[in-house]
């Protein structure tokens, strides 16, 4: 009896709450638009790094469209096709994929809009980009390094928790593998790596990871994790095996979570990195481009350590 | 039930999600209306007619970028103003630099500037605000702009064709799984038979077969090896679940993860990128009437399945099998058969999806597809298909993958943020499975 209606109600329903949405973002047309598609938005990082792009670009008078790659080339491509459509004036990436944004690239300039990355550089081989800013991950693996033997006093052994399949994450062990050889032969600090696992940037693969250093050296002293999620698996790790606070940890990061655990002492201390600067920056490049002035093709933000000190003064973990 | 209530229910059986989709562009075409700003040589034309009311020997300097539109524009705004007895004081086709460049040079030599024509994206330029101010020997020039209409964003041809170009994977994945779910199974694998297959091609031209020299002929025969391997894999899990009576979605689920490692093994997880400049044509050449090349073969791949389920044996086949196996065997059917070809086909279109994305992004990588099953599944499922098999049909499959990517398209050219995408699209899917209820409950069946 009431099928049809019922039909239809769903579909009116449905371009309703559509329309409800939508009217709004429709209305007017302002001054200059920009398109950014970022890797993630389930990452605190990434999320902090989309709003302060959008907060600076609506101190220039200019208005963003926020999308999220969520690590899918294909995706992200799709995304920066319809800004193409949209006739945005300028558009910021964390490419999902380095070596794969070319062709989305090439799609951008051909279109005469011009490109700006975001912590992600490009490392394909076509398609030109205005301007990339990011964080200075191998200086930031050379404060870690700084942190690690401060905390160990300058003796010990320690272990390196990886992931090279990351661009950035090479940068910090490098700077840290570094940083600690200069110290060695400077300084008379004696800390010995005595492993390097891949941790996967994520929590479970370092614990596990963590869990099973601790079986091979069960001297281990310290413990250089290149991300907060790996330093935090760490920690879990060492808590189960109840041994916290015996083995100092040196994450990576500053996000919440990692700060919240530097403040209960568990993490030693963070090289913390500035997402919001970094948003900062790469919209004062597009101002900067539409003003005609020129713009640096690479922009690193220096990171800071992070010990406890600071977490007990910071007012976000009160 | 009356006659007149059952048409409904046919027509709407037939035609609703077709009706939906239409909805969805008119409700999309009308909330994207915007101005449409001529471009080209006809947008030189229009400002010409402006610009000659605004006297002899009046200097302008003509703004676009280097895209290949603005640069005719350009050029021909150049004849006709020099035509009608203005003076062209500079051409600039760039980057802002290059415009503050050029105002800078007149600005020094001193001689004033009436106007500056420039493309409306060129208008948007803050370089251009506060002139005065800036170069203050160019006295206060007017900046003129090509004419606009009124036209929805949604209903331009290049958006169309994107919308199109989009929806090319998904597509041709949700064609090949109509097979499987019309058997009353289920596929879990072809997500990760995307990536394999792009990984599979790619690695091979990268290694065997020239790398970025590789030959078109050789592309071909990576392809070939991709849907090869995955056609194979199709076959595995078929024969799995034909054989040991798995339910499918166990079977295909161990083959996804299986798959997915297979390509990650295969790529070292990195992204196979050393492939020819040529290995592009299929994901972003275009061919007649300005058609990718992918939605061409998109089209020929729904064409070909829907001649395979209407028109041949085969096709009846899958229906009766999805419908009543048991009755199907006892009719004769060879269902172990029948299952075999519809694992194996579902497992070949989705390698040929992978070939489309590797060829699209020009390179391979493990990372690809990931939770594409779930986007075809959604797509059959919206376009119809009943879950509980023998019932559907891969045109309405075809709908169901361009109301997602209608929907897709939509929300990003009206600038729903991320997150509210993903709920309307679940809500999207959900209606879509009500609707599929409702028709069951007044359709032909419900009587019995």
């Amino acid at each position: 009896m009431n099928a049809p209606l019922s039909r239809r109600r769903l579909v009116l329903g449905l371009a309703a709450s559509l329309f409800a949405t939508t009217f709004c973002a429709a209305a007017d047309r302002p001054k200059a638009v920009i398109g950014i598609s970022v890797l993630t938005l389930a990452n605190p990082f990434f999320k902090d790094l989309a709003d302060s792009m959008t907060a600076e670009a609506k101190a220039h008078g200019m208005t963003t469209i926020v999308t999220s790659g969520e690590f899918d080339a294909a995706k992200q491509q799709n995304q920066v096709a319809d800004f193409i459509v949209r006739k945005v004036d300028a558009i910021v990436l964390c490419p999902c994929d380095s070596k794969a944004v070319g062709t989305t690239l090439v799609q951008a300039n051909k279109a005469g809009i011009p490109v700006f990355t975001a912590d992600i550089a490009s490392l394909a081989k076509e398609g030109k980009v205005v301007g990339h800013v990011a964080t200075d991950n191998f200086g930031g693996g050379k404060l870690a390094a700084v942190a690690l033997i401060e905390a160990l006093g300058g003796k010990g052994k320690v272990a390196i928790l990886d992931h090279p399949e990351a661009e950035s994450v090479i940068l910090r062990t490098k700077g840290f593998n570094e940083e600690l050889a200069r110290q060695k032969r400077e300084n008379g600090v004696t800390i010995e790596v005595v492993a390097t696992l891949p941790g996967g940037a994520a929590k479970d693969r370092s614990m596990k990871a963590t869990e099973d250093l601790l079986q091979a050296h069960p001297d281990l002293n310290g413990i250089f994790a290149i991300n907060d999620p790996s330093a935090l698996g760490a920690v879990a790790a060492l808590e189960k095996a109840g041994r916290s606070g015996q083995v100092k940890i040196v994450g990576f990061d500053g996000m919440p979570e990692g700060k919240a655990a530097i403040k209960a002492g568990k993490i030693y201390a963070d090289p913390i990195q500035f997402p919001d600067r970094i948003g900062q920056i790469a919209i004062q490049n597009i101002v900067k481009y539409l003003a005609g002035d020129d713009v640096s093709k690479e922009t690193l933000i220096p990171t800071q350590l992070y010990r406890k000190a600071d977490a007990d003064k910071d007012p976000a973990l009160k | 039930m009356t006659n007149a209530r059952q048409q409904l229910a046919t027509a709407l059986r037939h035609y609703g999600m077709a009706g939906v989709l239409v909805l969805l562009c008119a409700f999309f075409s009308a909330v994207t209306i915007r101005d449409q700003q001529l471009s080209g040589a006809e947008a030189a034309d229009s400002l010409v007619d402006q610009l000659s009311k605004a006297g002899k020997q009046s200097t302008v300097l003509v703004i676009a970028r280097a895209t290949d539109e603005d640069q005719q524009f350009a050029k021909s705004l150049r004849v006709r103003l020099e035509t009608a007895g203005l003076v062209v004081a500079g051409v600039v086709t760039g980057e802002p630099r290059d415009a503050r460049k050029e105002l800078q040079r007149i600005n020094d030599n001193g001689a004033g500037l009436a106007i500056i024509a420039a493309t409306p994206e060129c208008a948007t330029w803050t370089i251009l605000a506060d002139l005065p101010t800036k170069f203050p020997a160019l006295g206060n020039p007017r900046i003129v702009s090509p004419q606009a209409s009124r036209w929805p964003v949604f209903l331009t041809r290049q958006n169309l064709l994107n919308v199109a170009n989009q929806i090319v994977v998904v597509a041709i994945l949700s064609a090949g799984l109509t097979f499987v779910i019309l058997t009353r199974g289920i596929d879990l694998s072809v997500g990760s038979l995307i990536a394999l297959a792009a990984v599979v091609a790619t690695r091979l031209v990268r290694d065997r077969l020239g790398g970025t020299e590789a030959t078109g002929a050789s592309l071909v025969l990576a392809a070939l090896a991709g849907l090869a391997l995955c056609t194979l894999i199709g076959l595995a899990s078929g024969a799995v679940v034909v054989h040991f009576n798995l339910p499918s979605f166990i079977a295909t689920l161990a083959v996804m993860q299986a798959a997915s490692g297979l390509a990650f093994i295969l790529s070292q997880g990195q992204s196979i990128y050393e492939v020819p400049e040529s290995s592009a044509w299929l994901g972003r050449g275009t061919g007649l009437f300005g058609l990718p090349h992918a939605v061409t073969l998109m089209l020929l791949v729904f064409a070909a399945a829907h001649i395979l389920l209407t028109r041949t044996v085969l096709g009846r086949h899958l229906y009766a099998v999805g419908g009543n196996e048991q009755a199907a065997r006892l009719s004769g059917v060879p269902v172990g058969r029948v299952k075999l070809f519809a694992y194996a086909a579902c497992a070949a279109l989705a390698g040929l999806g992978g070939i489309v994305m590797a060829s699209q992004l020009k390179s391979g990588a493990p990372t690809y597809g990931t939770s594409y099953e779930l986007y075809a599944i959604a797509a059959v499922v919206v376009g119809g298909t009943s879950l509980t098999g023998g019932q559907g049909n891969v045109l309405g499959t075809l709908v169901g993958a361009l109301i997602i990517a209608v929907i897709n398209n939509g929300m990003n050219l009206t600038g729903v943020e991320s997150y509210t995408q993903k709920v309307v699209l679940g809500l999207v899917i959900l209606a879509a499975v009500l609707l599929d209820r409702l028709k069951g409950r007044f359709g032909p069946n419900a009587r019995h």
